[in-house]
């Protein structure tokens, strides 16, 4: 145990996938504290999802040391996870995927919920309203592979908050959305992060979708922080402009 | 056709029943779990194990469950892994397997045992012993149970695995839960489909009852039932017109799921744009 204010606290934090040499990401430290909105920026493979992967334990790390809650990452993977939401970047579903949006929903809760327990009423509440606060209410009996890529988003992130999160990962939220699905997700999550305050960590590719309650910027390149810091401070600076315009080849 | 006592005509009916109800069950999470190549592995690798158990006169349910089981373990982790391409390693065992079946058989000591043999290649409509009924039913049982116990677990991880590993699921419990499962199904069933077409039981019922429905808990239902009507049905074909009965069963739940293809409401043209046209007007 830890005791300090920061809800995620990594140090020096290196991460391998298994059956490679070159860590993916090195030498991380990163404190993040209750309720802060913050946005990991960097080219691809920078190493943005390891870190988000570092941090809820789907991915082990390899040296250094890691709190969540003030709980070593390693060791309480599971309990951890159960207050952490996570949203995967926008993956390919099945169209004749078999499960109705308030399912996928409800799963999000099951981990919570626990083993040999069924969802009663509250859980059920806790979906509804989540697919209330997202806007998704209308959709819960559709089936999930026939939604567009804007709705599926908003599904998968009311998933997330079904869980009632303390923390909230959310992996390139803005990927293979349309201009008006991006901007109704940067209205969600400022929504969400206002009504909630939720800690959450955002990572994105994108430097144009970066919603207003986000005040805080992690800079990451082959798998470094190279930067950490105020939003309109990093935004302006002359390494952006070397990653971003210039170096990647990325916008 | 030839007149039969009643009881062994009961045992027979009940036991192509549970064995539609087992494997078709089981089907509904090997597709979705794209598990169907593990799944085709581990049939064969029963049937070579049954093999192995009649040449050393151990039980071949036994060492079918054995066999099947040695192949789960081997190709799970494998598959996780991704380190290998599963298609290599199951072309590699699978071909193993039934290499291996056919020296098995081949060793079968005495001449009356090939007939037995055979059957274990394409099933026989009168294998199904009244133990083999009661562990089917036990099996049923435990599989109905573990659904009901589990069932948000198991539709997390149907959904999709990583995210239900990120919300504080064990998937690699229900993962291995399920070709547990699917090795025991296979491997009781062997007798009555056979060895080379057990594998259609478990694909077909469920690939037919993922044309009509989008909830999981329908298809849940509705994946056995298929599996039930195609065992039963092809039971009678084969009673009436002296067809084997593991080819009776499958061409049934095949002509099933070409039906199923055809008045499939998933595939229906301009489904999706009717679809979108609702989404509007909501």
């Amino acid at each position: 145990m830890k005791n300090n204010t920061n809800v995620i606290d990594l140090e020096n934090i290196e991460t391998t996938y298994e059956g490679e040499r070159t860590p993916v990401i090195r030498d991380v430290s990163l404190k993040v504290k209750s309720t802060e909105f913050i946005a990991i920026i960097g080219p691809n493979g920078a190493g943005k999802t390891t870190l988000l992967e570092t941090i809820n334990g789907l991915l082990p790390y390899t040296s250094g040391q890691g709190f969540v809650f003030g709980k070593k990452i390693s060791k309480h993977r599971t309990e951890i996870r159960k207050k952490i939401g996570y949203v995967l970047q926008n993956f390919e579903i099945d169209q004749l995927a078999p499960f109705l949006c308030k399912d996928i929903v409800m799963s999000g809760r099951s981990g919570k919920i626990g083993m040999l327990r069924f969802a009663n009423k509250e859980d059920w509440e806790e979906v509804w309203y989540s697919m209330g606060l997202v806007g998704m209410i209308d959709f819960a009996q559709r089936p999930i592979g026939k939604l567009s890529g804007g709705e599926f988003q908003k599904i998968l992130l009311a998933r997330a908050l079904a869980q009632e999160p303390e923390i909230l990962l959310l992996d390139e939220p803005f990927s293979n959305l349309d201009f008006s699905s991006r901007k109704q997700i940067e209205i969600l999550l400022n929504r969400i992060h206002e009504k909630r305050k939720i800690t959450t960590v955002m990572v994105s590719h994108d430097l144009s979708f970066l919603p207003s309650k986000c005040k805080r910027i992690i800079v990451m390149d082959k798998g470094k922080i190279i930067m950490d810091g105020k939003k309109d401070r990093i935004l302006t600076s002359d390494t952006i402009d070397k990653i971003f315009h210039n170096g990647t080849g990325l916008k | 056709m030839i007149e039969l006592p009643i009881s062994l005509i009961i045992t027979s009916i009940l036991g192509s029943m549970f064995a539609g109800f087992v494997c078709s069950t089981m089907g509904v999470f090997v597709v979705r779990m794209n598990l169907s190549s593990i799944g085709f592995c581990m049939s064969h690798a029963a049937f070579a194990g049954a093999a192995f158990g009649m040449m050393t006169s151990i039980n071949p349910l036994i060492s079918a469950i054995i066999f099947s089981f040695v192949t789960a373990m081997i190709l799970g982790p494998i598959s996780e892994k991704a380190r290998l391409e599963i298609n290599v390693v199951i072309g590699f065992l699978f071909s193993i397997m039934i290499a291996l079946a056919f020296i098995f058989l081949n060793f079968i000591p005495g001449q009356a045992a090939s007939g037995t043999a055979l059957r274990i290649l394409w099933g026989s409509i009168f294998s199904v012993g009244y133990n083999d009924l009661i562990i089917l039913v036990l099996l049923s049982f435990i599989l109905t149970l573990f659904i009901a116990l589990f069932y948000k677990e198991l539709l997390a991880v149907m959904f999709h695995r990583k995210l239900a590993e990120s919300s504080g699921i064990n998937t690699k419990l229900f993962y291995f839960a399920v070709l547990f499962f699917t090795g025991f199904a296979v491997s009781l069933s062997l007798r009555l489909v056979g060895g080379l077409l057990v594998y259609a039981l478990i694909i077909n019922p469920t690939s037919s009852a993922y044309q009509f429905f989008y909830d999981f808990k329908k298809i849940l239902i509705f994946s056995p039932l298929i599996g039930i009507i195609s065992c039963l049905t092809g039971f009678w074909l084969s009673l009436i017109s002296d067809f084997p009965i593991g080819a009776s069963i499958v061409i049934i739940s095949a002509i099933i799921f070409a039906i199923a293809i055809i008045l499939s409401p998933k595939r229906r043209r301009g489904n999706g744009m009717l679809y979108k046209k609702t989404i509007k007007a909501v």
